[in-house]
């Protein structure tokens, strides 16, 4: 008799040898996995970093005379110079900081593929949004009103990787019962009312529902606590909202100020076009910006001082001190409050969310289930935000190789664990993270990449946490000195593409007036 | 025996065999489903279907049992053998008939109601050989529990692992070796009992090694299924950096298909291309001739080289440039001695300049310009190729092609995707191009729709402008083809975009339409 111990054993070693062996003994198992490169790219902190610990370079040799200095080379630092030089205005500069212009619509390539770091769309704007259209206008984009169709997102435009398949849009639509269904018909509806009653608009800061009382209560509470309290449970609706908070803010429902995150569904039209999108993202519209002020932008140029002496304003980098009349602030105010020198500071602090950005090149597709590689590709359920395929714009009908950018906005955390989280993480444990994540959608994912790049911001962009009005207000109010003019996103609150322009375009414009008067 | 079951390592064993033979039975029921609606389509009708026939066939199989009276085990272990190579072999048969016969469906439903009735005997022998070691009500409780545990435990792994990493011929095969090892070790865990255990042990090794050459052939067997898809014997097949080419041949009719989509006839492909190049060329080398000019002509796709023997007929043609993506493609049209005849050696000529691109991009990039460009790229069945039929692409087409020059697009089927074909119209319109839509009969492919475009008024060939040695077109016939019947008339459509590919998405339901 065998052993009954022995027994046992092979009653377990036996099926599970079956189930294992059977599969290796006509080598199905998966091999070792690839070799993965890549690394961590600079995230352009060193400098910020440097000046927050105290050190502080000996003062600038060499003096310059500069009517109007811009700090900062984004969208709103571009943007202003942009308005300033359509009024035949030249003598500005603009400084930034990093060994390019963009910020946070930076781009870079991939064995001969370009593709975001940030921010990588534009949506087409609306009739109402003048000043994006007439910019669109000036590059071209936009045309006796028919937009160039090689800018629009191609077909199809996004994806939901949902119950093991993808499907077309990015609102689950699939398996809800009635009363789930219900409940994304009635808050659709609310938002296309709220819509209609144009309240919300992009850019954001003149809009009705910054100043009208009965829109300015949404922002005493949470994107999450407002849909409780309008009795939306339904997991796949609220799933939707949250993502839409990360997307565009880096916040969570826990987080977002609700009139942020109504902001996202009615302050746009519903359905458009677009949006507007390039291989390397909006590093296109940066680029076309730079076309026309690129000469006045200084880059390599960090900003380390900002003081007065006598009426002019003294902006010191690592070797020139300029003089100037008007200062525009298009660096964030974390970064301003780090080199104001014996003026007043901003009056608030915003929070700000950080972000964890991948490239991954793949030299092989996966297989796909269901609706085919769409541009955005969004996993349900997933905490990051899914993947932009940088290669999507192409008009090639054979791709052998691609680039995904793959972004993530760390919310289950505050901001400042996630900072530490994301200052601590590895480039091993960034990759991993990345490709578990692709893996819930694309099981042969390990087979197809061969690269991961990864870039973490600390301080991405500000969070609009509820009471973010006031505080926007306040910043908008804040004058540390005359003719000194706050261009930056941080000023409304809202890191968009538009709202970036528009800052900027009204920073430009004040200053022009306070040096008029 | 007494009330409290003893849990020997044998009746362990028993429940385990359970637990595996359940999941190999739901799995071979999953396949033929997922197959059937895999090949025929209409999942809820296949699902619906097999299921019924197996569920049924299992109670074939329960009834059946009661005249199994003695040799329990030794039927048991038959059982598992059959079961193992029945349903691992199932898919492969499923599959290689689909191409091969008329008869999947019997068969589809003949192999269900085999497997089904087998399976449906195990678990009432089971329950009889456990009786003699159980109390009954322990038996009837632990067997279908096990039952059910393996039921499920099947179901998820179908979808979620073995569907997306085997697919459906190695699965079946996987899970036959597990029936076939149930039935080895069986051998061993009734050894007392079983006569002529050897024989048995014979007959499952035999079983393991037709599954294991099965598994290893696996991907071969699919190949093979699909190239049973051609009705013919295949001369040619070969896969390029870009896809299957396959050249069939059936006494002197000779024929291409690029992923399985037939390219052309060499019975009929003539009809093809006289009607796709002569519209709008002979005009132009007419002109062109009385004018003392020559014209430059570029061909997009066709790297058959059948169009670029036809615009060769020109005298008045100086050059010939085709853009193709597929290297391969082109030089077997140039080197293959029957390949390179069907197109007169096109590709020898010294007019003929052959570059191997991807065409949007090389037109963009492109700095000539063309009298007469023939577009003839595959239909517009993805998003991919989906691109090369946007207002986008006709509008940098236009920058190609000189004041009063004229392009002809291949345009699908008027007749089976009509608005597909419509809304290409409709795209060239939009463009900024005046269009002539036209069409004409092609055996091996029905109704054939083109569009003539171009910015200068159009007016068909005289007698005189068509070259010699036409087999179809003459120019009395060339009027008619711009006459729509009823059924194929103009219908209102949208142009295509690149952000909105709405003709991917018609030319998908009205061709998904016509192959059900
Ligand atoms: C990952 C990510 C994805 C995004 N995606 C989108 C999108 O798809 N669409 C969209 O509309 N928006 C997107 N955004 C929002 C984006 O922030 C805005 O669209 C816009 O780019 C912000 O521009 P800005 O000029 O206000 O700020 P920033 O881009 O932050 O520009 C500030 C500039 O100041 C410079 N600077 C800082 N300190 C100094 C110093 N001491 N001296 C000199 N220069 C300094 C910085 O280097 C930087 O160039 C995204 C943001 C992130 C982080």
């Amino acid at each position: 008799m065998v052993s009954r111990r022995a027994a046992i054993a092979a009653a377990v070693a036996v099926p599970a040898g079956v189930l294992l062996g059977a599969p290796a003994l006509v080598g199905l198992l998966r091999k070792a996995p690839r070799r993965v490169t890549g690394g961590f790219v600079d995230d352009g902190s060193a400098v910020g970093h440097a000046l927050r610990d105290g050190t502080r370079p000996a003062a600038p040799a060499r003096r310059e005379r500069v009517p109007i200095v811009i700090l900062g080379g984004g969208v709103s630092g571009l943007g202003a110079a942009w308005a300033l030089a359509r009024e035949g205005l030249r003598d500005f500069v603009v400084l930034e900081s990093a060994r390019e212009a963009g910020g946070n619509a930076r781009s870079g390539e991939m064995e001969g593929m370009r593709h975001p770091w940030g921010a990588h769309y534009l949506p087409v704007p609306d009739a109402r949004n003048t000043l994006v259209r007439e910019l669109c206008t000036d590059i071209g984009l936009l045309r006796d009103g028919v937009w160039d169709e090689r800018a629009l997102a191609f077909a199809p435009q996004e994806r939901l990787f949902q119950h093991g398949t993808w499907h077309e849009g990015i609102e689950p639509s699939f398996a809800l019962t009635r009363a789930e269904r219900d409940e994304l018909t009635r808050f659709d509806a609310t938002m296309a009312e709220w819509r209609a009653r144009d309240a919300f608009a992009v850019p954001s800061v003149e809009c009705a529902a910054r100043t009208a009382r009965e829109w300015r209560a949404l922002d005493r509470q949470t994107m999450g606590e407002w849909l409780t309290a309008q009795g939306y449970r339904t997991p796949a609706l609220r799933w939707l909202v949250d993502y839409g908070v990360r997307d565009d803010y880096g916040a969570s429902l826990e987080t977002a100020s609700a009139w942020a995150g109504v902001h996202y569904f009615a302050g746009r039209p519903a359905h458009d076009a677009g949006p507007l999108t390039w291989p390397e993202g909006n590093a296109w519209l940066i680029a076309r910006l730079l076309e026309r002020v690129g000469p006045r932008v200084r880059t390599n140029a960090p900003v380390w001082r900002v003081g007065r002496e006598g009426a002019r304003w003294t902006i010191d980098t690592a070797d020139i001190r300029y003089e100037a009349d008007a200062v525009i602030a298009a660096m964030p105010v974390h970064a301003l409050a780090r080199v104001l020198d014996g003026v007043s500071p901003a009056p608030v602090t915003l929070d700000r969310s950080p972000w964890l950005v991948a490239n991954v090149l793949l030299d092989r597709w996966p297989e796909e289930r269901g609706l085919p590689v769409a541009w955005d590709n969004v996993i349900y359920d997933s905490p990051s935000l899914g993947y932009v395929v940088a290669t999507h714009q192409s008009l090639r009908t054979e791709q052998a190789r691609s680039v995904w950018t793959w972004y993530h906005a760390p919310v289950e955390r505050d901001a400042a664990s996630a900072r530490r989280w994301l200052r601590d993480l590895s480039w091993g444990e960034a990759r991993d993270l990345v490709l578990n994540d692709l893996r819930r959608a694309h099981p042969d994912i390990d087979g197809c990449v061969a690269r991961v790049d990864v870039l973490r911001y600390g301080h991405a962009m500000p969070r609009p946490t509820p009471g973010f009005l006031d505080a926007t207000a306040a910043l908008r109010a804040w004058q540390p000195g005359p003719r000194f003019a706050l261009a930056h996103t941080d000023a409304s609150g809202l890191s968009l593409f538009e709202e970036a322009l528009e800052r900027g375009v009204s920073a430009a414009r004040q200053v022009r007036e306070a040096l008029r008067a | 025996m007494s009330g409290r079951p003893v849990v020997t390592p044998v009746t362990a064993a028993l429940f385990i065999t359970v637990l595996l033979i359940a999941a190999c039975g739901l799995v071979y029921e999953l396949v033929a489903g997922a197959l059937a609606s895999y090949l025929l389509g209409d999942s809820v009708t296949q699902f619906s279907t097999v299921i019924g026939t197996y569920l049924f066939a299992m109670g074939i199989g329960s009834w059946l049992s009661r005249y199994i009276g003695k040799g329990l085990i030794a039927r048991f272990v038959i059982i598992e053998l059959l079961v193992g190579v029945i349903g691992g072999f199932s898919s492969t048969i499923l599959f290689l008939a689909f191409s091969y016969t008329d008869a999947f469906r019997p068969l589809l439903y003949g192999l269900v109601l085999v497997i089904g009735i087998l399976v449906g005997l195990e678990i009432p022998l089971l329950m009889r050989i456990l009786r003699d070691r159980f109390d009954f009500k322990d038996v009837v409780a632990n067997v279908l529990t096990f039952d059910y545990v393996g039921a499920l435990g099947a179901s998820l792994l179908f979808p979620l692992v073995l569907v997306p990493r085997l697919g459906l011929v190695r699965s079946a095969l996987v899970f036959g070796v597990v029936n076939v090892l149930v039935a080895l070790w069986s051998t061993r865990l009734f050894r007392e009992s079983l006569p002529r255990r050897g024989w048995f042990i014979g007959v499952g090794i035999a079983a393991l090694a037709a599954l294991g050459v099965g598994l290893a052939g696996a991907s071969r067997i699919t190949a093979l299924a699909e190239e049973g898809l051609y009705a013919d014997p295949v001369i040619l097949a070969r896969d390029t950096k870009y896809q299957r080419v396959v050249v069939t041949s059936w006494k002197d009719d000779l024929r291409l298909h690029l992923n399985g989509h037939l390219q052309f006839s060499s019975r009929d492909e003539y009809r093809y291309h006289e009607t796709l190049v002569h519209p709008g060329l002979a005009p132009l080398a007419d002109a062109a001739r009385a004018a003392g000019r020559t014209l430059r002509v570029l061909v997009l796709g066709g790297g058959d080289g059948l169009a670029v023997r036809e615009v060769l007929r020109y005298p008045a043609v100086q050059s010939v440039t085709l853009v193709d993506l597929d290297a391969e493609v082109t030089s077997l049209f140039r080197s293959h001695p029957r390949l390179s005849t069907l197109n007169a050696h096109a590709f020898d000529d010294a007019r003929v300049r052959v570059i191997n691109a991807d065409a949007f991009v090389w037109l963009d990039g492109a700095a000539d310009r063309f009298d007469y460009v023939i577009v003839d790229f595959p239909d517009p069945s993805n998003f991919s190729v989906g691109k090369l039929y946007t207002t986008a692409f006709y509008r940098a087409l236009a920058r190609r092609v000189a004041e009063h020059g004229f392009v002809t697009v291949q345009a699908t089927s008027p007749l089976f995707a009509r608005s597909a074909y419509w809304t290409i119209v409709e795209t060239m319109r939009e463009a900024g191009w005046q269009v002539w839509p036209f069409h004409v009969y092609v055996p091996s492919f029905g109704e054939w729709g083109y569009v003539l475009a171009g910015h200068a008024p159009w007016t068909p060939p005289s007698e005189a402008a068509m070259p010699a040695g036409l087999r179809f077109l003459s120019a009395r016939a060339v009027p008619a083809l711009f006459d729509f019947p009823v059924d194929m008339g103009r219908v209102a459509a949208q142009a295509n975009h690149l952000n909105d590919q709405v003709l991917v998405r018609t030319y998908e339901q009205e061709w998904a339409r016509i192959n059900r």
